[in-house]
C-alpha cells in the first residue's frame, strides 16, 4: 500500500523529514531512514530548508526511494524556475517519486549562500497549478508531455499559532483549488492552537498533517517561544524539560505524546522532524 | 530615468469601471521625459476617456492635475485639500509615484495608468533604452561603462557567451553584444587587460534577496 492508498484507506500516517547530506556521502541519511523503514509511511527530503545548500530533494528522495522507501520529494520556488522545476519533476515522475510537496522555500538571506540571487519565477500557488497541469499530460506552456506524471501532491499550511483560523483556511483552500491534497504545518506543541482551525476544515476535502518537531535540548525550546511566530511551545513544556534529568529522553517521550495525541484527535497523519537527531527516530517511534 | 509605457486605454477603463469623479495625475519627472505620464499624457488621457464615458452616455468626472514629482511627500501634499472630491486617480507616475500615493490617501483608490519599464535612457526620439537594473553593487568600473547585468541577455559578468555573432546577441539582430561592446570601449581605452581579468562571482545580496531594500544616510537625516 503507497501512501495515498492509505491516506484513502483513512489510515494514521508517519511521516519522517530525511534531510539529505551537505556533500555527498549518504551513508547516514540512508542508515537513519532504513533504521525506520518499516515504521514510517514515507520520507520527506526537504529542499535545501533555511536555504542551506545540500543534496537537492530530488536526490535525496531517489536515493532512498532506489533502496525501497516511499519518499515526498519537495520543489520550491526560491532555486528554479519554471523551466527546470518542470524538468526535475519530470525527472523524480520518471524515477518513480510519487509524492511531491510544493514549499516556498526561505529567502537566501536566511542560509549559508547569503549573495545567491533567489528565481521566484512563479509563486507556490502558481507551482501547484502547474503540477496540476502538468497532471492533465501538458506543461505550462501547455504543451503536450510524452507520459503523464501522476503525483500524490502536498504543501504546507501555516496554521495552528498565532495566525487567524479565517486567514490560514482561506490560504488552504487556495491550495486545495490549486490542486494540493494534503498539508504539512509547523511544529505544533499545543494542539488547543489548531482546533479553531481545524473545526472550519472540510476533512473530507484534504488532509492536516502537523509536524512533531523533536525539541533536542531546554534552548532550543526557548528559542523557538521566543523567536518563531508560527510555532507556539507551551510554558509547561519548557518547565518539564528544565526539570527533566534526563532532557533528551524527556523531549523524545514529549514527541512521542504528541504523535499519540494527534493520532488520538484524529489527524491524517504526523510528520516527524528531528533536524539532525535522526537517528533517535526508533526511540520516538517505539513510544507510540 | 525611470522609464514607463502608457498603458492601454481599455486597461485603465476597466480598471476605473463605476467611478464617476476621477483625478489623472502626472509627475513631471521621468515619465515626462519618456512622454508616457506628464502633463500632455495627463491632457490626452484625459480627453480620451472623456470622449468615451460621453459614447457611452456616462457622466463621469475627469479632472487633471501633473505634480511635480509623486515619490516625494511634499509634493503629494499638494493635492491633500483636493483628493477627497475624487474617488479614484489614476496615477501616471511610474510604481514608486503610484504606491507612493497610496501610502500616503489610504481611502481613495489609486490606479497605475503606465507600466514602468526600466532605468534607461532616451536612446533616440521616441527610443528608451535599457541601461541599468539598480543591482545595488556598480560594476560599471570593470567593464568601460557598460553594464553586462542590464544589457547582456544572460548577464553574464565574464563575456561574451557562445552566441555572440558579429557583435550582435543571439537573441536578436537586433540587440548589440554587451560583451562586444565592453570589449571595443575597453580596447578604445587601451585598458584590454581588464577584459582578462575574471569578475569574481557577484554578490546579489544587494539586488532583491533579502526583500525590499533601503538607503539610510544618517548624515542627510541630521
Amino acid at each position: 500500500m503507497n501512501l495515498k492508498q492509505k491516506f484513502d484507506a483513512g489510515r494514521f500516517v508517519i511521516l519522517a523529514e530525511m534531510e539529505p547530506p551537505k556533500g555527498t556521502d549518504v551513508s547516514d541519511m540512508v542508515n537513519a531512514a532504513q533504521r525506520v523503514k518499516g515504521e514510517v509511511d514515507a520520507f520527506v527530503v526537504p529542499e535545501m530548508s533555511n536555504a542551506v545548500m545540500r543534496m537537492s530533494s530530488l536526490g535525496g528522495a531517489m536515493i532512498l526511494h532506489n533502496k525501497g522507501m516511499e519518499t515526498i520529494m519537495q520543489a520550491n520556488c526560491r532555486d528554479r524556475n519554471r523551466i527546470a522545476l518542470q524538468a526535475d519533476l519530470l525527472a523524480a515522475a520518471g524515477c518513480g517519486i510519487q509524492n511531491v510537496m510544493a514549499v516556498a522555500g526561505s529567502d537566501p538571506s536566511f542560509g549559508d549562500h547569503q549573495q545567491a540571487r533567489s528565481v521566484y519565477d512563479i509563486d507556490l500557488l502558481e507551482l501547484l497549478k502547474m503540477l496540476t497541469t502538468m497532471q492533465t499530460g501538458r506543461d505550462m506552456a501547455g504543451i503536450e508531455l510524452k507520459g503523464t506524471p501522476e503525483f500524490l501532491l502536498g504543501s504546507t499550511i501555516n496554521a495552528g499559532a498565532g495566525k487567524s483560523p479565517e486567514l490560514a483556511l482561506e490560504e488552504l483552500n487556495k491550495k486545495i483549488d490549486a490542486g494540493a491534497g494534503f498539508f504539512v504545518t509547523p511544529p505544533l506543541f499545543d494542539i488547543s492552537g489548531i482546533r479553531p482551525f481545524m473545526k472550519r476544515v472540510d476533512l473530507k476535502k484534504t488532509r492536516i498533517i502537523p509536524t512533531v518537531l523533536l525539541l533536542k535540548s531546554l534552548g532550543m525550546a526557548r528559542y523557538l517561544a521566543r523567536n518563531v511566530d508560527d510555532v507556539h511551545v507551551p510554558d509547561t513544556l519548557i518547565t518539564r524539560i528544565r526539570k527533566a534529568p534526563e532532557k533528551p529522553r524527556e523531549c523524545i517521550a514529549i514527541a512521542a505524546e504528541m504523535i499519540t495525541a494527534l493520532r488520538d484527535e484524529g489527524f491524517s497523519g504526523v510528520l516527524i522532524s528531528t533536524r539532525g537527531w535522526e537517528n533517535r527516530l526508533p526511540d520516538i517511534l517505539q513510544k507510540i | 530615468m525611470i522609464v514607463a509605457d502608457k498603458k492601454p486605454i481599455e486597461e485603465i477603463i476597466e480598471e476605473i469601471k463605476g467611478r464617476t469623479k476621477i483625478l489623472i495625475l502626472g509627475c513631471n519627472e521621468c515619465v515626462t521625459v519618456c512622454e508616457a505620464g506628464g502633463k500632455k499624457e495627463v491632457g490626452v488621457l484625459a480627453s480620451a476617456l472623456r470622449m468615451y464615458f460621453l459614447k457611452d452616455g456616462l457622466d463621469v468626472k475627469i479632472d487633471e492635475k501633473t505634480l511635480e514629482r509623486q515619490c516625494d511627500h511634499e509634493y503629494l501634499e499638494e493635492i491633500r485639500d483636493m483628493v477627497d472630491a475624487y474617488d479614484a486617480v489614476v496615477s501616471l507616475a511610474c510604481g514608486v509615484g503610484v504606491q507612493f500615493m497610496a501610502e500616503k490617501y489610504h481611502s481613495i483608490p489609486v490606479y497605475p495608468g503606465v507600466n514602468t519599464c526600466f532605468l534607461g535612457a532616451a536612446e533616440d526620439r521616441g527610443l528608451w533604452t535599457e541601461r541599468c537594473q539598480a543591482c545595488g553593487q556598480c560594476i560599471l568600473a570593470r567593464t568601460g561603462g557598460i553594464c553586462p547585468v542590464s544589457r547582456c541577455a544572460k548577464r553574464i559578468l565574464n563575456g561574451p557567451c557562445g552566441g555572440s555573432t558579429g557583435g550582435k546577441c543571439e537573441i536578436s539582430n537586433e540587440t548589440d553584444c554587451a560583451w562586444q561592446l565592453i570589449i571595443d570601449r575597453l580596447n578604445a581605452l587601451g585598458r584590454l587587460e581588464d577584459y582578462e581579468t575574471l569578475s569574481p562571482i557577484k554578490d546579489w545580496s544587494t539586488d532583491r534577496a533579502g526583500g525590499p531594500r533601503k538607503v539610510v544616510r544618517e548624515d542627510v537625516q541630521s
